[in-house]
């Protein structure tokens, strides 16, 4: 109930720009499994509530993914590109050739992106004119952002380190910031991360940490998965995880060989000690 | 001459009493048998065997190693009948062949049914199909087996034949082939062993002692085996075999039955006492890993049976009572037997190489198809040994048909 | 002849090298190949016909298939003959374009794999990504008809406690000289496979999967009594499955358990069956027969990453090509701490676990 009030008081605030989708982020579709084959078949590719992609026929008996009716994660690619652009640029990879490194745009997937440049925060907000943006990125509870945004208001990032204004701009809200105070396109958001985890952002770079699907060759043409198309930022250190990755269920195991009615003896070490 | 041999041979062997056309007939029956569920088995697959991707030999790999000792077991008549001019083993020494004949024909049947393809298996055949020479242990095996089969089947069949046409033994060939069949026999099983002891994926088969651990068992099994047909040619044929040849076999039994404990022992104690994870496979056979324990109880008794053998086999009075001697020969056996096939077979696959650790029990397709090919060795070891003790007894004899008719 | 829809030029299929040119020239050439294949082809199909006294294509396919060569010994012409067999009974099987793709290994690659052991979740989304891609037997009615080639173990992380400070070893025997305060830490190659979590990772396990090493010298090569399994020149390790005789020595050889055999004939539904294949790759096989992991030839001949390496969550698995320094299994090789499953046994695998 009360968090319905708020919604509706940030819909005045917003002058209605806003309505249903109000978590940071669409939230994956169960998936639907072979029963409703009219329903289109979407599934998360690496975490849940990022990145998707619907399934589609590109030619007969070879679509674009397969997804797991079990957990609705994307098995396999038809088409590695579906959806990407370029990459756009990136120090340390520009000898790959051109259209080469190619990324899925994380600004879809971010629902109330468009209005974050427009609708608040272009100084025409209804309440308030010109808005009052902080001065300073001394932390400050911002109620509006707090109920549009609710990682907001627990962000553990950074363990109370760091705040919004280190990795949003200030004015252009739908954009992050890098050190010198420009914008990063929030599909580039490796600029950003790289500010702090520069390691990771070199692995990355070279392919050996996350992910990138598409041709082998170190020049081949690669869709690159971005940082948050794995990690969300807000929330790394939320939950039962060991891995940086938040735990998801796994595809079923294998089946049992003959001869065996269970593998409970896997749980028993193999001598008592 | 030739055409006589043959015709007076099956005539002489298809003859006989009600109680050889019961034995022959119900062998027949499992003969049958065998014959469906290998159709069943090269139509469906191996699923309708006990065997999977995890534990991929099974019950016809453990006798086809088994039965390639009982092969290389006969070398122990014809050995001391060749080397030792033995008198007694000199008479039987043809039977003795005969049995590696047989053996090694069970062993090829073994291997026909082991095959998931054994349509493909002229893939193996030089020239038409390629022959993984000499990497392939298995390629080895096919080699001196087909060899083992050949110089039994010239050396057993020229010293029939011989005494057929009673045309003296043209020695300068003969007992030098003879040697070569010998020494042929222990390459046989050390191939073998071979086969699974040069897999290091597979510590429980990793060890240099495993082809003297084979040699030493095919030379308990194979002439405890010879030793039972001997005492029952003796009671149901005219045909005598010396007590010296079954002394000498009861002899060579105990010894070697006796040095296949020993290693069984020191392995034990080897693997044990370390107890590495190495000893996984032997840790399971004798106490079960996770708690899964199919094969303990197979393992115990083999080991009851072989060392309850080799006691019998060391008082006098089970020694020298030809009757009584059936006992630890039969214990000696079946110990072997399950301690080199399911003892040893199954466990190398427990756990696997990354460590699951699955069950393996044979289907009853496995077992019939099993008892169908020891019925086959059976039946025909039954018409070699009939034949040759006819020839040996002069019953079939160049020249002598009228008289086998007319008795 | 729709038959000869080259997947790699085909923009939505298989992706190709970067090359279109190349893509339409290998079309031509297998093209021409074909056309003499089909021509000799007819002429045994007759004979093949007559032989089974049926009018049963796909009967006569498989009679043909029969007697055909170990695939390293077929000539291109032969290679074509079997090529043009293959898809012929693989379309009717399936009801679809089937390509049966013979791309030799491609000068200067030789393919590498690294892992991030640290990474991996446990997820088995590699597991079934394999799956989708390699036409493996997947019935569930019977024990041994669904096959996989990737084996993901949960290992415990294990712990000592103080409560166990008093036990000792060896356990009730007198004078103890050993300890017993711990549950296994650090075991290797000893767990879990059929761990079914309602989430992984679990905080008290790690995973390690484990699939085919692809050998430099691998073991199971050398025991195989027909050679119908090798290792590419790209580094692969493959098998001719119409040469295999299933016996099996190759299984018993592998450290790595990477071998699964057909049990009885695969359960491939046609709507799940992946049309793109290779030869050696993930052509459906048959009863009795051997098959392994190959790297998803039919991709990576093409210059595709294999299909565990796309869908893993967490970006653990790596593949490259090791004779180019700038590939990120050389780089991992390069910067990071790798090992290799059971170095001791001199098997060389070119698949690289590695931590951060």
């Amino acid at each position: 109930m009360k968090k319905i009030a708020i919604y509706a008081t940030i819909l005045a605030i917003c002058g209605g720009g806003l309505y249903s989708v109000v978590a940071a982020e669409k939230t994956a579709e169960p998936a639907a499994a072979a029963e409703a084959p009219k329903e289109p078949l979407v599934c998360f590719e690496s975490r849940k509530g990022a990145s998707e992609i619907t399934q589609r026929e590109i030619k007969p008996g070879w679509p674009n993914v397969k997804c797991s009716p079990t957990t609705g994660a994307a098995l396999w690619y038809g088409d590695p590109f579906e959806g990407t652009v370029p990459m756009g640029k990136m120090p340390g990879l520009e000898n790959l050739p051109e259209g080469h490194a190619l990324v899925k745009p994380r600004s879809e997937k971010l629902n109330i992106l468009p209005m974050c440049g427009t609708a608040c925060h272009n100084g025409v907000g209804p309440q308030f004119n010109p808005p009052t943006l902080p001065k300073d990125k001394k932390p400050i509870p911002i109620p509006t952002m707090e109920g549009l945004v609710p990682d907001v208001k627990d962000l553990q990032h950074g363990r109370g380190r760091i705040w919004c204004l280190d990795c949003h701009h200030t004015t252009k809200r739908n954009m992050l910031v890098d050190h010198f105070g420009d914008p990063i396109s929030f599909d580039q958001p490796q600029l950003l991360c790289g500010k702090c985890h520069g390691d990771k952002l070199r692995d990355w770079r070279d392919g050996i940490h996350g992910k990138r699907i598409g041709e082998f060759a170190s020049n081949g043409k690669k869709r690159w998965f971005t940082c948050t198309e794995c990690h969300n930022p807000h929330n790394v250190q939320d939950g039962v995880r060991n891995r940086g990755f938040i735990q998801l269920q796994p595809e079923p195991s294998p089946q049992l060989p003959k001869g065996m009615a269970n593998a409970d003896h896997e749980k028993v070490h193999p001598i008592p000690h | 001459m030739l055409t006589s041999f043959v015709s007076d041979y099956v005539r002489y062997v298809l003859k006989g009493g009600t109680k050889f056309y019961a034995w022959m007939g119900s062998l027949a029956v499992l003969i049958v048998g065998m014959l469906y569920v290998f159709y069943l088995q090269n139509t469906d697959g191996l699923i309708v065997t006990g065997m999977t991707s995890q534990i991929h030999d099974g019950l016809y790999f453990a006798n086809l190693v088994f039965l390639v000792g009982v092969a290389a077991g006969a070398v122990t008549i014809v050995f001391p009948a060749y080397g030792y001019h033995h008198e007694g083993m000199h008479k039987v020494a043809v039977l003795g062949e005969m049995l590696a004949i047989t053996a090694v024909t069970m062993v090829m049947m073994f291997v026909f049914a082991h095959m998931g393809r054994p349509d493909r298996l002229w893939h193996m055949i030089p020239i038409i199909g390629i022959y993984n020479f000499p990497h392939s242990m298995l390629g080895w095996d096919v080699l001196v087996l087909n060899g083992y089969l050949m110089l039994n089947a010239i050396c057993g069949f020229y010293y029939l034949w011989c005494k057929y046409t009673g045309n003296p033994i043209n020695r300068k060939w003969f007992i030098p082939v003879v040697w070569i069949a010998i020494v042929w026999a222990l390459s046989i099983h050390t191939v073998t062993a071979f086969l699974i002891s040069t897999m290091p994926a597979r510590p429980m088969w990793f060890h240099s002692m495993m082809p003297i651990r084979f040699i030493t068992t095919a030379f308990a099994a194979g002439p405890a085996l010879i030793i039972l047909i001997f005492l029952i040619i003796r009671k149901n044929t005219k045909f005598w075999v010396d007590d010296s040849a079954i002394k000498l076999l009861t002899t060579i039994v105990t010894w070697c039955l006796g040095i296949a404990i020993f290693l069984t022992l020191s392995e034990v104690v080897v693997e044990l006492y370390a107890r590495t994870e190495h000893a996984n496979g032997l840790y399971y056979l004798m106490f079960g890993l996770h708690g899964l324990t199919k094969l303990v109880p197979w393992f115990w008794s083999a080991v009851v049976l072989m060392v309850g053998a080799f006691i019998l086999f060391l008082i006098p009075r089970f020694r020298n009572d030809f009757k009584l001697l059936t006992i630890p020969c039969t214990m000696a056996f079946a110990g072997i037997w399950i301690e080199k096939g399911m003892g040893l077979i199954v466990p190398g696959f427990i756990p696997t190489p990354i460590g699951e650790v699955t069950e393996y029990y044979p289907s009853f397709v496995e077992v019939l198809l099993t008892l169908g090919i020891w019925a086959f060795g059976f039946f025909i070891l039954t018409i070699l040994l009939k034949g040759a003790i006819g020839i040996l007894l002069g019953d079939i004899k160049y020249g002598g048909a009228k008289a086998v008719a007319a008795k | 002849m729709a038959l000869n829809e080259n997947p790699s030029a085909d923009p939505a299929g298989a992706p190709a090298s970067a090359d279109p040119d190349k893509a339409v020239l290998k079309t031509t050439r297998r093209d021409f190949l074909k056309a003499g294949g089909m021509l000799s082809m007819s002429s045994l199909m007759g004979t093949a016909a007559l032989m089974t006294q049926s009018g049963d294509a796909h009967a006569a396919v498989e009679w043909a298939e029969h007697f055909q060569k170990n695939y390293r010994l077929m000539t291109a012409e032969e290679k074509a003959e079997a090529k043009a067999r293959l898809e012929r009974r693989y379309s009717a099987e399936y009801g679809k374009q089937v390509t049966v793709d013979t791309t030799d290994a491609q000068p200067g690659v030789l393919m590498g794999y690294a892992l991030n052991i640290r990474k991996c979740i446990g997820c088995r989304r590699c597991v079934h990504a394999c799956v989708a891609e390699n036409n493996q037997s997947r019935g569930k009615e019977r024990a041994g008809e669904k096959i996989e080639w990737i084996q993901v173990l949960r290992m415990e992380r294990g712990k000592f406690e103080a409560e166990k400070m008093n036990h000792g070893y060896p356990e009730g025997l007198g004078i103890q000289v050993g300890g017993n305060a711990y549950t296994p830490a650090g075991l290797v190659l000893e767990g879990q496979y059929h761990y079914n979590p309602e989430k992984v990772p679990e905080e008290d396990a790690t995973y390690m999967p484990i699939a085919c090493m692809q050998c430099e010298k691998p073991p199971c090569v050398k025991v195989c009594p027909v050679r119908t399994t090798y290792r590419e020149p790209d580094g692969p390790v493959v098998i001719d499955y119409n040469w295999c005789i299933g016996c099996r020595m190759c299984m018993g050889a592998c450290p790595y358990w990477a071998r699964r055999l057909n049990v009885t004939n695969p359960v491939l539904p046609k709507e799940e069956m992946n049309p793109v294949t290779h030869y050696l790759g993930n052509r459906p096989r048959m009863r009795g027969v051997v098959e392994k992991c190959h790297w998803c030839l039919q991709r990576t001949r093409h210059g595709r990453y294999p299909a565990c390496v796309e869908v893993c969550p967490v970006g653990a698995r790596k593949f490259g090509n090791l004779l180019d320094p700038e590939s990120e299994v050389s780089k991992i090789l390069q910067r990071k701490n790798v090992f290799r499953l059971k170095a001791e046994l001199n098997t060389f695998p070119k698949f690289f676990y590695f931590y951060d």
